[in-house]
């Protein structure tokens, strides 16, 4: 099996499984408790259906929108996610080309293994950068000065962080970063030689953003949920919040709220945008779905703020489902991440050109010209 | 396993499956992305419960039904399929003469491997030419009057097709049409032996109704989503239509309509029907079931012109209930079409035969005995839906 093979979702994330160590496969793959949230982010899609209109002269349908300020090219972005260097040894930098190829939106984690200053340099693209509050404040102020430096297009604070989830998977693979190699998980590794090889001969890992600000960053192997624990501020509030939105003092969303009450907040506060996610299932396992809130939210604030839906995009339909129901772009975290695994640049590339596809394809099936003409008299709900 | 053991559906999928080299059999039993419509479109029926009445006499039952002025006598039909020898290589000849034998309607598609005047020598019940609206403006005008010259009685627009579906499946098996023999597809078609020597000996494979206009007819390989994507014109309009159906001048329908504002757009330029369908799952996956979208429909248009349910029907109680809406008639593809790939004439007259039985069957244990007699009141939805 090789990237020629991959289609869609299922097959990169097969892909990948062979490609990667298990505890890192299950890492990305995982969720939180019994991953009931998971599933039902992307099989809230499918209580849902879409009504096509004919005979509309469909030729060439415009996918473009604006989010954060910059004009994307389809409505569909890579969202922020940690350690991208696991999954494949030129890490975020492959994921920051390939999105800046389509002309969409790169976005970088806290938790990256490259810094800021190195993506800009190599992206013109539109760039998002994710922040988590660590409890050294000085790491926050930091952080924002050198995005603005850097030219970066937006920020968004990750708001449902705040303890780490319960990912099981990880206890029971024994997941810790950089991996450590244990007598168990040596098994795990020693079946994936490539993988160790690139690893290895490879920049060293590290967490770039953070490196000078904390020795965790480098030396200390810890598991991600000790490191969230120990590192970041249980005790964040809206004031933080709104702090962080005056400094930067740009477009700005909050990342992983769920409530309309929240929404509201967040418009208070100076947010341009929200992102309606609960961090891919991998937080708060029960949590609503962002499709089954995602109505209710546009409905109420879409001509107040720019909503985003994260989390359980799989196919070019879920993303029409969502701007039907009032999302102005979606963005996906293990959509790109099992290809990045699997192929690198190239594979991002890959999946990212599979998406632009069916999105198209979808829009002149549904009969729409421009992502506006997708509302909610598409859609029935059963 | 042989043509006496298939009692159902299912079974003569099995059968089909047995006797098809896999990239045929999973172009036929496939559907776009996920599959998720295709599987809606069947269990969509499941949401709904029929509610019998006794005591009724009814010894006698009338499955007869009128669409587009004629009177077929059952309340179903065969939709249009492309490149029915690639399933058996009697193909439209055999869906031709089973349909005559039952005396209702056969659609011919657009990309049937048969042409429109043999077909019409042959057989003389109803029989409706599918449409398909290619970008040379010649190809099409040679279409629609060679159609007219053979007498079909109705003419079909297909319009949910303005772009190939995603049909990972023959993306996987390498489908095209004809077959290409590639060294991964000759596995598939070497263990199916009789299959390939049908191909090759009963006639040569033709696409007679496009073979004059364009090199995809017959000599070279591509994919249907290719042709879909390539020789169809994406700029369709309503304009176009409009200007089709009166051109046809005779009973004119869309095939492919799912929302209510089209249903009506449709009435206006003169349709005389339209079908509900969504290509059987074929194109946009997470599209709404043909059935799940029929009561809005019906109370829309089903007044003014023929409503047609097309696509997911497995079962006589499936049609009833589509019936009990309001549909003027059912229509499928797979319900006939595994039965030809599996036995031929033979085969789609027993499908044919055992779809009219359990219809028959039904009726009585519902207490109705003619079409009319099935109304809403038959049906109880599980859900809050209408
Ligand atoms: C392996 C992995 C690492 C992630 N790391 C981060 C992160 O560092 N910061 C963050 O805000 N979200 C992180 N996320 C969450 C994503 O930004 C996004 O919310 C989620 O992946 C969306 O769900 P989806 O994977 O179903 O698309 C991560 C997700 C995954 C799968
Ligand atoms: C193998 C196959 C070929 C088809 N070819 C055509 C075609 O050439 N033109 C067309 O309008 N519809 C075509 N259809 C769609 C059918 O007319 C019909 O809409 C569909 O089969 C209904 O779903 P069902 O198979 O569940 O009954 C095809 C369907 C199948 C399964």
């Amino acid at each position: 099996m090789d990237l020629d093979d991959c289609h869609n979702f299922d097959d990169f994330r097969i892909l990948a499984k062979k490609k990667l160590p298990s505890p890192i496969f299950h890492y990305i793959d995982g969720g939180s408790d019994d991953e009931i949230t998971l599933k039902r982010n992307t099989n809230s899609f499918n209580s849902c259906d879409l009504i096509p209109n004919v005979l509309n002269g469909v030729e060439n349908p415009d996918l473009t929108t604006t989010i954060f300020g910059r004009k994307i090219n389809m409505p569909l972005f890579l969202s922020p996610t940690a350690m991208q260097r696991l999954y494949h040894p030129d890490g975020d930098k492959a994921s920051a080309r390939a999105a800046e190829k389509f002309g969409t939106m790169y976005s970088m984690s806290t938790m990256a293994n490259t810094s800021i200053e190195e993506i800009s340099n190599i992206s013109s693209g539109p760039k998002l950068f994710q922040l988590y509050v660590h409890k050294d404040k000085s790491i926050t102020d930091d952080l924002v000065e050198r995005c603005k430096r850097a030219n970066f297009d937006g920020l968004c604070l990750t708001v449902d962080t705040i303890v780490a989830g319960n990912r099981e998977r990880d206890h029971r693979t024994g997941f810790t970063t950089p991996p450590k190699l244990t007598f168990k998980s040596l098994v795990d590794f020693a079946v994936k030689p490539k993988w160790v090889f690139d690893y290895f001969t490879n920049k060293k890992f590290e967490l770039s953003n953070v490196k000078n600000k904390t020795d965790k960053g480098t030396n200390i192997t810890k598991s991600v949920i000790e490191y969230i624990n120990e590192q970041y501020d249980p005790g964040m509030n809206w004031k933080d919040a709104e702090y962080i939105v005056k400094k930067w003092n740009g477009p700005f969303a909050l990342k992983g709220i769920m409530s309309l009450e929240d929404v509201e907040r967040a418009i208070d506060i100076g947010c341009t945008a929200v992102m309606i996610s609960n961090h891919g299932g991998r937080q708060l396992d029960g949590s609503l779905s962002p499709f089954d809130q995602i109505k209710e939210i546009s409905d109420k604030f879409g001509d107040k703020v720019e909503i985003i839906l994260d989390g359980g995009i799989r196919r070019g339909t879920h993303v029409i489902k969502a701007l039907a129901a009032g999302a102005k772009a979606c963005s996906f975290g293990k959509g790109y991440l099992f290809s990045l695994s699997a192929g690198g640049q190239k594979g991002v590339e890959k999946m990212l050109q599979n998406m632009h596809n069916e999105i198209k394809r979808n829009m002149k099936l549904m009969g729409c010209k421009n992502l506006k003409e997708l509302n909610s008299s598409k859609l029935a709900y059963r | 396993m042989r043509l006496k053991d298939c009692h159902n559906f299912y079974d003569f999928r099995k059968l089909a499956e047995k006797k098809l080299p896999s990239p045929i059999f999973h172009y036929i039993d496939g559907a776009a992305d996920d599959e998720i419509t295709y599987k809606r479109n069947t269990s969509a029926f499941n949401d709904v419960d029929l509610v019998p009445n006794v005591l009724r006499g009814v010894e006698n039952v009338d499955l007869s039904t009128t669409i587009f002025g004629k009177k077929i006598d059952l309340p179903f039909y065969c939709a249009p399929t492309a490149l029915q020898r690639l399933f058996h290589y009697d193909g439209e000849r055999a869906v031709g003469k089973a349909a005559q034998k039952f005396n209702t309607m056969f659609g011919v598609s657009a990309l049937a491997t048969v042409s429109v005047e043999e077909i019409s020598s042959m057989i003389d019940t109803p029989k409706m030419f599918q449409f398909y609206f290619h970008k040379d403006r010649g190809l099409n005008d040679s279409c629609l009057e060679r159609a007219k010259a053979a007498k079909f009685d109705v003419m079909a627009l297909t319009v949910d097709t303005i772009t190939g579906g995603n049909r990972e499946r023959d993306l996987r098996t390498g489908f095209t049409s004809p077959p290409k023999l590639t060294l991964s597809s000759l596995f598939s078609f070497a263990i199916k032996p009789m299959w390939g020597i049908n191909y090759l000996t009963k006639g040569k494979f033709e696409l007679p109704h496009l073979q004059d206009y364009v090199k995809e007819g017959t000599s070279t390989n591509t994919s249907i989503g290719n042709y879909f994507s390539t020789m169809l014109d994406q700029s369709m309009n309503w304009k176009d239509a409009e200007k089709l159906c009166s051109q046809w001048g005779g009973h004119f329908a869309l095939k492919g309509v799912m929302s209510v504002e089209d249903a009506k757009k449709a009435v206006d330029i003169g349709c005389t029907g339209i079908m509900v369908s969504n290509h059987g799952g074929r194109q946009l996956d997470g599209s709404r079931s043909p059935f799940d979208q029929l009561s809005e429909i019906v109370d829309a248009v089903g007044d003014k012109i023929d409503v047609i349910c097309e696509g997911g029907f497995q079962r006589g109680t499936h049609m009833l209930k589509a019936l009990s809406i309001g549909a003027k008639a059912c229509s499928g593809g797979r319900l006939y079409l595994y039965a030809l790939a599996a036995a031929g004439q033979a085969g789609v007259e027993r499908a044919l035969g055992q779809y009219k039985a359990e219809l028959e069957r039904d009726m009585k244990l519902m207490g109705c005995t003619k079409i009319s007699d099935l109304s809403r009141s038959n049906l109880r939805f599980r859900k809050n839906g209408s």
